[in-house]
């Protein structure tokens, strides 16, 4: 490892100008004649629109336009996508109903855009909203997923009868039946996921540029995948032709899921610039619109079995699911319940059978799609919760019934799709159980109680996947697009570095983690390397970041490109020396000849190479190469988390002592960034256990957590100081052995908050998040 | 939103049931009402302008009046629309109970919040409801206090008009007129309209208050 190679804990070159206030969000970007959009939104949940009367606004100071949603129908855009078909159990397809940029005819959730305000500035724009007359027709509403299939409940969209989008289901339902027969003990448990609101830092904006002399247009907005962004908007939407329509997404201030999405406002930002005569349009949320709009997360009502024989190992687990999609589809919502969801339900542990059923409904709320994590926190919510409740019910120790079902051989095929490449499931247990002193916990109990305290301990043995691919599989389970990434490496005639990558970082430390790899390989300095990204102009295309792709994927395809270049490099270097390919070595920045002392800076071969005036003979000039990588496998971090808790029993109120986090990610490339993408991901996942929950009202529909007054993010005083540590068994499936970081905190460890706090209450019957309220009254139910 | 609650209001049952019933009692108790005007036999509409911190906005409500036992009972319905602050709408049953020579009002509200309102002010709601109804109250309890007050001066002038000369009858009589002019400009007269607006007005104004929370 040198100073800025792979594992070196490099300071991240982005922060300076981060934390200097010099980050160059969408928000700050200014162009010439720029005009302001504000959107006017539904306050129902579910309305029939009479009428809108745009006369007053369209009259009101510095207002430049004022369009509806029959402007869009009349300009024949179409309608946003979800981006990944899924077929009912019975075959037929999903059933999407229709999700207009702008509402038309029927507004079905609180802050579905009806209108948008264009004006000179945004506060004209704003007060001129306030002047567009939206005459509503009330009609009830549906929030429950559990209630929404029932006969009597308010439908959403006409195409999906019942509410229901696809009844799907995945595994050997029989062979799972016989194993639940044939068991010594069933374990039950019903769930459910709360639902959360994302809340990036930054949120979502948009500014949508139309060039009328070149029919152009060119959008700046907060992406996590601006080349996805340009696909579907073109090839879907109809905004503009692909070659016609650059997107930009600068820095982005957090993601978590919520900026993968194709959305109305982008929409209507590029649309609405035309419409104008080609000044630019530029939207930015406040947060009391991200509440409304930006797609939420989680929210599954789960009921499921799983079935022990008598040596507790397990037989099979059987899991029914009903998963919440809000009032349309979002980009990729299909997915997150079906395939990121029920391939996981296999957890940790060998299990012969397994059967997995979901129901996914629409209800009259916010769309709901991937946040950090995307199913697979869900997935092991119900398997760690079971394994916990599991011990209990059979009186073993967790961290024991835990090891003795453990996969031990790999590759392991699950009866769900997965097949596990690699991992050591003990060593991460062993580690962790020795970390939070395990053998030490009886006496910190009885501590606790004499103080009067309930003391509680929790385990979470999770495990995920990452890297989602490869492209012709996830292709043949309904994706509409590949998941490969793309690279292109350029040197410059002085030796400096530029990497372009498709994938995009809106917090993860790219500038940093890519230059590393660069200067594993080549020896130039990190400040000599630039990472390139978030332009389709500059990148020619690429999948973006999420789902934990960045590391495993993109750096897979930036290595290709990589080795590109050190070939013809070697060959430069090889004439010019006057030496065999083969002898050539790289090495602290030179390219030598083993065995010998003669070498050259790698800048010098860079400039022979432009130059050109002594190449091999035929060789092209120049030293740029491209790369595309398509993964053969996911990959599968794991790890164990323990979490312990003390409980007052007067106020309910939950203290975490201590969280320990070892994880196996694989080959790291920067540990300190690792290190905080899991202290990022366990606070999120500790907010959703804890504090957070997006509640609407069952009556009204109306959005009641919509501001953070009452909907409670995890602060620094929530949590404790973690414990974080890894292990490592390399990944067989990338070239750098790198599994992927960035979502498994908040993967693993809810259920291990839920289970310590249960064990300390002792009562297993406590739904997330574990507000002191609910905890009193857990402590009183079974006082 | 559910709320109930109760007042004692030192004056008889009939009394309080007139002036509930009066729009100008009405307009008067309510702070910031500009106006009120009855629509159609059970319908009343009327526009509040409330300042509250920072924020003003105006508030434009319609509500209607039903299950009418006068003096004693009554359900109010009804709804208001504070643009983009959102809107409240739902109902109220009241009642008015003789106890002594005064009368005690209780109340349920069964009411929901749309908008803006809902998405940053649900927490706040009830108490902020109760707040706007108690200000009510004590506007409308001391304004008929002081019809009392009014009516009481009126009794005295009677009775000594009656230990006066009969040729001194007309003078009486005027003094009772205008005594009773007093009352009726105090207590008001209206065909209806009071218990009414209250209900909606409370949840217009608590929908102000909760605004403060959004700026």
């Amino acid at each position: 490892m040198g100073m800025e190679g792979i594992g070196a804990p490099v300071k991240r070159k982005e922060d300076r100008r981060f934390i200097t206030g010099r980050g160059r969000y969408t928000d700050d970007i200014a162009l010439k004649d720029m005009t302001y959009a504000w959107f006017v939104r539904s306050p129902h949940a579910h309305a029939r629109i009479r009428s809108i009367d745009t006369s007053a606004a369209r009259a009101a100071p510095g207002v430049v336009g004022v369009l509806t949603g029959a402007d869009l129908a009349g300009d024949k855009i179409g309608g946003l996508i979800c981006g990944w078909m899924i077929h009912s159990k019975d075959g037929s397809p999903m059933k999407a109903g229709a999700h207009p940029a702008i509402a038309a005819e029927v507004v079905k959730h609180v802050g579905d855009q009806v209108a948008v305000v264009i004006a000179e500035t945004r506060n004209q724009a704003r007060d001129a909203a306030e002047l567009v007359v939206v005459d509503y027709e009330p009609l009830p509403a549906i929030v429950d997923p559990a209630k929404s299939r029932a006969a009597a409940a308010p439908q959403v969209h006409p195409e999906a009868p019942g509410n229901l989008i696809y009844n799907w289901g995945l595994g050997d339902e029989a062979a799972t039946d016989a194993a639940l027969a044939g068991a010594a003990r069933i374990v039950t448990l019903d769930m459910r996921n709360n639902r959360l609101v994302p809340n990036a830092i930054e949120p979502r904006a948009a500014i949508g540029a139309y060039d009328p002399a070149e029919e152009h247009y060119t959008l700046y907005n907060t992406s996590q995948n601006p080349h996805v962004a340009r696909l579907v908007l073109s090839a879907f939407v109809g905004v503009a032709p692909e070659h016609k329509l650059r997107v930009v997404a600068p820095d982005v201030g957090g993601g978590f899921g919520s900026k993968i999405f194709i959305y109305p406002e982008e929409t209507v930002c590029l649309w609405a610039s035309r419409r104008i005569g080609g000044r630019p349009v530029k939207w930015t949320a406040d947060r009391s619109e991200s509440f409304l709009v930006d797609a939420h997360g989680r929210d599954h009502v789960t009921h499921a079995e799983m079935a022990f024989d008598a040596d507790n190992r397990i037989l099979g687990l059987k899991v029914h699911t009903i998963a919440n999609i809000g009032a349309y589809m979002s980009t990729f919502s299909s997915s997150v319940p079906t395939y990121l969801y029920a391939t996981l339900l296999s957890g940790q542990y060998d299990i012969p059978a397994i059967y997995a059923e979901v129901d996914a409904v629409y209800t009259h709320t916010a769309p709901v799609d991937a946040y950090r994590g995307a199913g697979r926190p869900e997935a092991t919510y119900v398997v760690e919760r079971l394994m916990e409740t599991a011990a209990r019910e059979l009186g073993v120790d967790p961290a024991e019934l835990r090891r003795r079902n453990f996969v031990r051989s790999f590759p392991h095929q699950t009866p769900v799709i997965m097949a596990y490449d690699a991992g050591d499931y003990e060593a991460h247990l062993d580690a962790a159980l020795k970390i939070a002193d395990y053998a030490g916990f009886a006496a910190r109990k009885a501590e606790a109680k004499a103080r009067g305290k309930l003391r509680g301990i929790g385990f979470s043995c999770y495990i995920e996947a990452c890297g989602i691919a490869p492209s012709q599989a996830v292709g043949s389970l309904g994706a509409g697009v590949g998941l490969w990434e793309s690279a292109e490496v350029r040197v410059n005639p002085v030796g400096t570095v530029e990497v372009l990558t498709g994938c995009h970082s809106h917090g993860q430390g790219h500038e940093t983690t890519y230059a590393q790899l660069v200067n594993e390989r080549l020896g130039i300095p990190i400040d000599q390397i630039s990472i390139v990204h978030g332009d389709t102009d500059k990148v020619q295309f690429g999948m973006g970041t999420y789902g934990s792709r960045s590391g495993a994927v993109g750096m897979s395809a930036v290595l290709k490109a990589i080795e590109k270049v050190e070939a013809k490099a070697k060959k430069i270097a090889a004439h010019l020396m006057e030496a065999s390919e083969a002898d050539i070595v790289i090495e602290g920045g030179e390219l030598k000849v083993a065995g010998t002392d003669k070498s050259l800076p790698f800048f010098q071969v860079a400039l022979a190479a432009y130059t050109a005036h002594n190449l091999p003979a035929g060789m092209e000039p120049g030293l740029k190469e491209g790369a595309f990588y398509d993964p053969t496998n996911f990959t599968f971090p794991a790890g164990t988390y323990i979490c312990e808790v003390e409980i007052d029993p007067d106020t309910g109120k939950t203290e975490i002592c201590s969280f320990v986090a070892v994880d196996d990610f694989g080959k790291i490339i920067n540990p300190m960034i690792v290190e905080g993408q899991v202290h990022g991901g366990v606070t999120q996942g500790l907010g959703q256990a804890l504090l957070e929950n997006c509640v609407y009202d069952e009556e009204s529909g109306q959005l009641i957590t919509g501001s953070m007054m009452d909907y409670a993010m995890p602060r620094a005083s929530d949590v404790p100081s973690y414990n974080v540590t890894t292990t490592e068994t390399v990944c067989p499936g990338n070239p750098l052995g790198m599994k992927g970081c960035g979502e498994a905190g908040a993967i693993g460890s809810p259920p291990a908050l839920i289970n310590a706090i249960t064990d300390a209450i002792g009562n297993n019957d406590l739904s997330m998040p574990a507000t002191p309220e609910k905890v009193w009254r857990a402590i009183r139910a079974v006082a | 939103m559910d709320m109930s609650g109760e007042y004692r209001i030192p004056v008889p049952r009939e009394r309080v049931w007139e002036a509930l019933n009066d729009p100008e009692v009405l307009k008067d108790c309510i702070p910031g009402c500009e106006s009120l005007e009855k629509e159609g036999d059970t319908g009343l509409k009327a526009a509040v302008v409330a300042k509250i911190g920072p924020v003003k906005a105006k508030f434009n409500g319609k509500v209607t009046l039903s299950d009418l036992v006068p003096p004693e009972s009554y359900r109010i319905t009804g709804e208001g629309s504070g643009g983009v602050a959102g809107f409240a709408n739902g109902g109220a049953d009241v009642h008015l109970a003789e106890d002594g020579g005064e009368t005690v009002l209780t109340y349920k509200v069964h009411a929901k919040v749309g908008g803006k309102l809902a998405q940053v002010g649900s927490r706040l709601v009830d108490s902020a409801a109760r707040k706007m109804a108690d200000d009510f109250f004590g506007a409308f309890s001391e304004r008929l206090t002081r019809g009392e007050e009014a009516e009481v001066e009126a009794e005295s002038l009677r009775e000594r008009a009656e230990h006066i000369v009969e040729d001194a009858a007309h003078v009486v009589e005027e003094t009772a007129h205008a005594a009773e002019e007093q009352l009726e400009a105090a207590a008001g007269k209206g065909s209806f309209g009071g218990p009414v607006m209250w209900a909606w007005i409370a949840l217009a104004l608590m929908a102000l208050g909760l605004l403060m929370m959004t700026q």
